[in-house]
């Protein structure tokens, strides 16, 4: 084949552009830390690169969701332990009350005790969490217990506030307050205190019986909260575990091997080198160098 | 016997003869660098020898030779390599064309990335995730509200940005049109410039060179086919005549006469555009109108058909197809599903509005402005927040009735449907899919698209190359050639030189140095 300059210039060019373009490919590699800087270097990264990302946005947002959960849950389970603490108190005071040789003035002196676990036990039941109250169900804007004059009003919802933990799985963050902080236990706290108050202790035994049954309940309760409270870690290191895996698969299929994406572009640069000493060899001297 | 002079004449006509042929190395030499320039070279053929043959020739033994002349400077080229030149230049056209068109395309669309559709949907839903978990927070309102603006800010930002594309394809559909004809019509006068030169016996080396420059711009833009007419006269046989281009279809069969050799004209080439939807529809080649489907043709010009968007009718539908159209088509359809679900969701939610109000009022999260779409076209550019939900955040509908009929403000049944309209599949275009997995289908055929686009440009191109060097190996100056040209021919000039030198001292002899005895 018959060769000319012309075409040796432009074969040097046309080696020199495309060792450029490669090494263009590994410096955007090298800059962004990722092998594909548009779809069409490889459609399917892209493609799981897209999924992958929303997997990952997902179980970010499942993580948020979960500490949204452990909130409510955790001062769900506080409230039936303070209920739990102040019905205990008033059970002490009740048995205190009930022996037959309290005076008038000590049984009034109780009452006031009772009094004030009556409206503490009040004041628990409308717990405030980031603004919502967290045993009115959904009605999280208004108060479930009311005290005027003494006396206790409860209006509570009850309705199950569901919180989605991982897709497709909601899970129930608040408790049936009314198994708490219901109308019957202010009921029974109010009648223990008007009986102490009036020191006719006739009813005490049956008091006591009404006590033990919210006992009974709050027991009940705190029971499923604890196994719902559970079923959440589970869950949350599953998110856990989903989290990592989604980050690594993220990782792995879109992120460059910096080790390998160095090594190729050494390799170019030594290529590119070669390739430029060629060009200038091979174009420079002609025949007309030589005539004289 | 010859004339005295006959050796002077034989010389004299060597040495002309040589300066003729180092006159083409040197007009050679000073186009080594000229594009599309072919080498020429001096065909020497031998006169006529002496004695002819005839009746009355003198007979002495044998003919003797009566030297030489410049015969014809004819172009070093092989026609063949030519037309396949002109084959993969074609297809490279189309296929870097489209690889442009559709590398614009993937732009626009910034996929996989931190700002495109797919991330900006995430946020949306995972916005409405943290309503549902809080959903009398004014804050996790406000973000639902922003993350829907951003949303169908983006819908609309894909869907300009792509229109603008499209128009800028449009502009260069019209500039590429310009060429050909302008390139015709070069074409046209060359070819009457040849065919006036060639009947005289000539051979417009530098003429063809030109001509065949221009074919071979022409060959990128549009698939043609070249055939000659030969100019009569006293042309001669390895005259090249006029050219007669045709644009030709994929199987060579073809659709139009682009320069015309026999009429000695260019015709037109025109492309004509709907009237409603702006498509191309249909492309005139003179008087030959061909549908745009009966177009089918590589080349710029094809592809940026293809790229732009073309229409037809079939039976009593309208068509709309190519790259920008589809696209078009599909963030529509992908917008205007989504908007469409999200707003049915959204109807049966109770907003803090109604809960005051204690009436449920259902309100369109999403909306098309002013205009009520009946179907997907122009939802991606016209998509946004609805008024009602621009207006007050407290339209933002994140409850539903309980089993008793009634509703709270805390709860977020309906934020949580929201949030699953996301995985919620459905059918577009015949196809059960979720979002996430129509918009994952579009870019992965963009992608694909894109990809191969890339892939042929580059095979076409090394194809087109490799022609170019054989190309090139025939008819490209080589300076070295050249120059041993060059010596060959001063030699010889030198020596026809010497035996005018040699037939002086003959001549000598004879004039002065015979006949003198006796003086």
């Amino acid at each position: 084949m018959r060769v000319t300059q012309g075409m040796l210039a432009s074969n040097s060019l046309r080696h020199l552009s495309q060792s450029y373009t490669n090494m263009g490919k590994y410096q955007d590699q090298l800059a962004t830390g990722k092998k594909i800087t548009r779809p069409s270097d490889d459609p399917v990264v892209a493609i799981k690169g897209m999924f992958y990302r929303t997997n990952l946005t997902e179980v970010e947002q499942y993580k948020r969701n979960l500490n949204e959960a452990y909130q409510w849950m955790e001062s769900s389970e506080a409230g039936i332990e303070h209920a739990n603490q102040v019905v205990q108190r008033v059970r002490e005071l009740l048995v205190q009350g009930n022996n037959g040789s309290n005076s008038p003035t000590d049984l009034q002196a109780i009452a006031v005790e009772v009094g004030q676990l009556k409206e503490d036990l009040a004041n628990v039941a409308n717990t405030q969490v980031a603004g919502r109250y967290i045993f009115n169900g959904t009605k999280t804007d208004t108060p479930p217990v009311n005290v005027e004059d003494d006396t206790v009003t409860v209006d509570m919802n009850t309705d199950a506030f569901n919180v989605e933990v991982s897709n497709g799985v909601n899970l129930k963050v608040n408790i049936n307050g009314t198994n708490v902080f219901g109308q019957d236990l202010f009921n029974t706290l109010q009648s223990i205190e008007d009986a102490l108050n009036s020191g006719n202790m006739e009813n005490g035994d049956d008091m006591l019986g009404d006590l033990d049954k919210h006992f009974d309940m709050l027991s009940a309760e705190r029971s499923e909260i604890g196994a719902r409270y559970n079923r959440l870690e589970m869950v949350d290191a599953r998110i856990q575990d989903q989290e990592i895996i989604a980050s690594r698969i993220l990782s792995e299929n879109e992120d460059a091997d910096l080790e390998k994406v160095i090594t190729d572009l050494t390799i170019q640069e030594s290529i590119h080198r070669a390739s430029l000493a060629v060009s200038s060899k091979v174009i420079q001297p002609t025949l007309i160098d030589f005539l004289r | 016997m010859t004339s005295t002079f006959f050796g002077l004449e034989i010389a004299r006509r060597g040495m002309f003869t040589q300066q003729s042929a180092l006159s083409t190395t040197a007009h050679n030499v000073a186009n080594a660098n000229t594009p599309g320039y072919t080498r020429q070279r001096v065909n020497f053929e031998q006169t006529t020898p002496y004695p002819p043959v005839g009746k009355n020739s003198p007979t002495i033994p044998g003919q003797l030779g009566t030297g030489v002349e410049a015969g014809t400077v004819e172009r070093v080229r092989e026609d063949f390599l030519d037309v396949q030149y002109r084959s993969e230049n074609n297809k490279a056209g189309y296929w870097s064309s489209r690889a442009t068109a559709l590398e614009k395309m993937e732009e626009i669309m910034n996929e996989p990335s931190e700002t495109g559709l797919s991330v900006t949907l995430d946020k949306f839903w995972q916005s409405l995730q943290d309503l549902a978990a809080n959903p009398t927070n004014a804050g996790a309102r406000s973000v639902v509200r922003e993350r829907g603006i951003a949303v169908a800010e983006t819908f609309n930002y894909l869907s300009t940005s792509l229109k603008s594309i499209q128009g800028d394809l449009k502009n260069e559909l019209d500039v590429t049109v310009k060429e050909i004809n302008s390139l015709a019509s070069q074409i046209n006068n060359i070819n009457q410039q040849i065919s006036s030169i060639e009947p005289n016996g000539y051979l417009p080396n530098d003429l063809y060179d030109e001509r065949d420059r221009l074919i071979d711009q022409l060959s990128s833009l549009a698939n043609i086919k070249v055939s000659a007419t030969p100019s009569g006269g006293n042309a001669l046989t390895i005259a090249e005549g006029a050219y007669t281009v045709e644009i030709v279809d994929d199987n060579g069969n073809t659709l139009g006469t682009l320069v015309d050799s026999k009429q000695k004209k260019a015709n037109e080439l025109t492309v004509g555009y709907n009237s409603g939807n702006g498509l191309v529809e249909s492309v005139t080649i003179g008087r030959q109108k061909l549908d745009v489907l009966d177009f089918n043709s590589t080349g710029k010009i094809s592809s940026l058909i293809d790229s732009y968007g073309y229409t037809y009718e079939s039976g009593t539908s309208t068509f709309e197809k190519g790259l920008y159209p589809d696209m078009l088509t599909n963030i529509d359809t992908m917008a205007f599903e989504f908007a469409n679900k999200f707003n049915a969701a959204h109807r049966e939610g109770w907003s803090i509005e109604d809960y005051n109000s204690d009436t449920h009022t259902p309100v369109d999260f999403f909306s098309f402005g002013d205009v009520s779409l009946t179907d997907s076209r122009g939802a991606a550019e016209l998509i946004r927040i609805s008024d009602d939900i621009l207006e007050s955040t407290d339209h933002i509908a994140a409850a539903l009735p309980n089993a008793a009929g009634e509703v709270t403000i805390g709860d977020s049944q309906n934020a949580q449907k929201l949030a699953d309209v996301k995985n919620k599949t459905f059918s577009i275009d015949g196809n059960t899919t979720s979002f996430q997995n129509y918009y994952e289908g579009i870019i992965g055929g963009m992608a694909v698209d894109s990809q191969e686009a890339q892939r042929l440009t580059s095979n076409s191109e090394v194809l087109r190359d490799a022609v170019e060097v054989r190309r090139q190996s025939v008819s490209a100056v080589s300076l070295d050639e050249e120059m041993t040209n060059m010596i060959q021919f001063q030699h010889a000039y030198n020596a026809s030189a010497r035996m005018i030198t040699m037939q002086d001292e003959i001549l000598d002899r004879i004039i002065n140095g015979m006949g003198l005895s006796g003086r």
